[in-house]
């Protein structure tokens, strides 16, 4: 691997990980769900900073090229992400459904107040 | 006793009124409640020109949602027994001290509305007996309980089974999702016979080929929620 590319890549993702803690401060992001992408791109950073445990990684796995290991890490990552993001849809689903169930009752309360007080 | 009638209603401008009148005509001593789940149409203004009791809901939550939301309701309100009644007019209201009284008597926690126990009135056609039949095997499999009429959404609940609901209600295949849960969840669930008529106007939910789909999805989901009881132990009652 050559050095530029090397430090392409690290400057990727350094970019990334400065592109999550700008999103964190600017609160466009919960903690919450950035915890992934934090550990992603971490992970990145390693990588480009230290290809040797790409080769490693390899050698363990026994992958016979690098760069499949790095699609198939990128591949699992991106099935976490989205099976993530179900759950959070899932969760903000119900929560929704509760919110409108007490929206409705309480327009219902309300309903009966204005025709308690103000109908004569 | 305190009784509430549910009456779920989406886009059904047409039937709502003759539904809700005729109701209190047969029975004047429930109190009833119109769940209009964002209906499309002009249901809502349907309601309030009459001056009916109802709830809007301001998304569409589909049927579990809103008759779970008229359940809060009458937990909160401490109604005794909760009654669940189409508003399409298929369910007759002169039925409804049939399916009270297993529950006023403290018989079952849950009592529904059949229409195959005695096989009169309006039967469905062919393809949705079927699948009815399909699930109501799979529910007896699943928890043991023989239920006819699993997709009647014509049913009488008791005041801790109401409690219940509040809390846990399927949102998708609510009517034999809830037999399934509530018989795990150790309440008495039966059935009494009654007839139903064809609804008097609008569309049904579930037409043609979707009712096979339909009948995968509601398979599927019983499975998983049975499944998932295991998991947790039970007793989240």
């Amino acid at each position: 691997m050559s050095i530029t590319l090397q430090l392409e890549l690290i400057a990727g993702a350094v970019c990334l990980l400065l592109i999550i803690f700008y999103m964190l401060k600017k609160d466009l992001l919960s903690v919450k769900y950035s915890l992934l992408w934090l550990f992603f791109s971490a992970v990145l950073l390693i990588f480009a900073a230290f290809p040797y445990v790409v080769y490693v990684l390899r050698d363990i796995l026994d992958i016979e090229v690098p760069a499949n290991l790095i699609f198939m890490l990128l591949f699992c990552f991106v099935l976490m992400l989205l099976l993530s993001l179900s759950i959070a849809i899932s969760q903000l689903a119900n929560k929704t459904k509760r919110l409108a169930q007490s929206n409705a009752l309480l327009e219902k309360r309300i309903r009966e107040l204005e025709e308690k007080y103000f109908r004569p | 006793m305190k009784t509430l009638v549910l009456i779920p209603c989406y886009n059904e401008e047409s039937n709502i009124k003759a539904v809700v009148e005729r109701l209190r005509s047969v029975c004047p001593e429930v109190d009833y409640l119109v769940i209009n789940d964002c209906s499309t149409d002009g249901s809502e203004q349907v309601l309030r020109d009459n001056d009916f009791q109802y709830l809007s809901l301001p998304i569409n939550l589909g049927i579990g949602g809103g008759v779970q939301c008229g359940y809060r309701y009458a937990r909160d309100r401490g109604y005794d027994i909760t009654i669940q009644m189409d508003g399409d007019g298929q369910h007759d209201p002169a039925y409804l001290q049939q399916i009270i009284a297993p529950v006023a008597s403290g018989e079952l926690d849950m009592c529904i509305g059949s229409r195959f126990i005695e096989k009169e009135g309006f039967q469905t056609s062919f393809m949705r007996r079927m699948g009815i039949r399909i699930e109501s095997a799979l529910i007896f499999i699943l928890c043991g309980k023989r239920i006819l009429d699993v997709t009647s959404g014509f049913r009488a609940c008791g005041k801790c089974m109401t409690a219940f609901f509040a809390d846990h209600y399927a949102s998708d295949y609510p009517e034999p999702e809830a037999i399934l849960s509530a018989t795990l969840n150790g309440f008495r669930v039966g059935e009494a016979p009654v007839r139903m008529q064809e609804r008097q106007g609008g569309v049904s939910s579930i037409i043609g080929f979707k009712t096979v789909y339909f009948m995968i999805k509601v398979s599927l989901s019983l499975i998983i929620d049975r499944l998932s009881f295991n998991r947790k132990g039970g007793a989240s009652r």
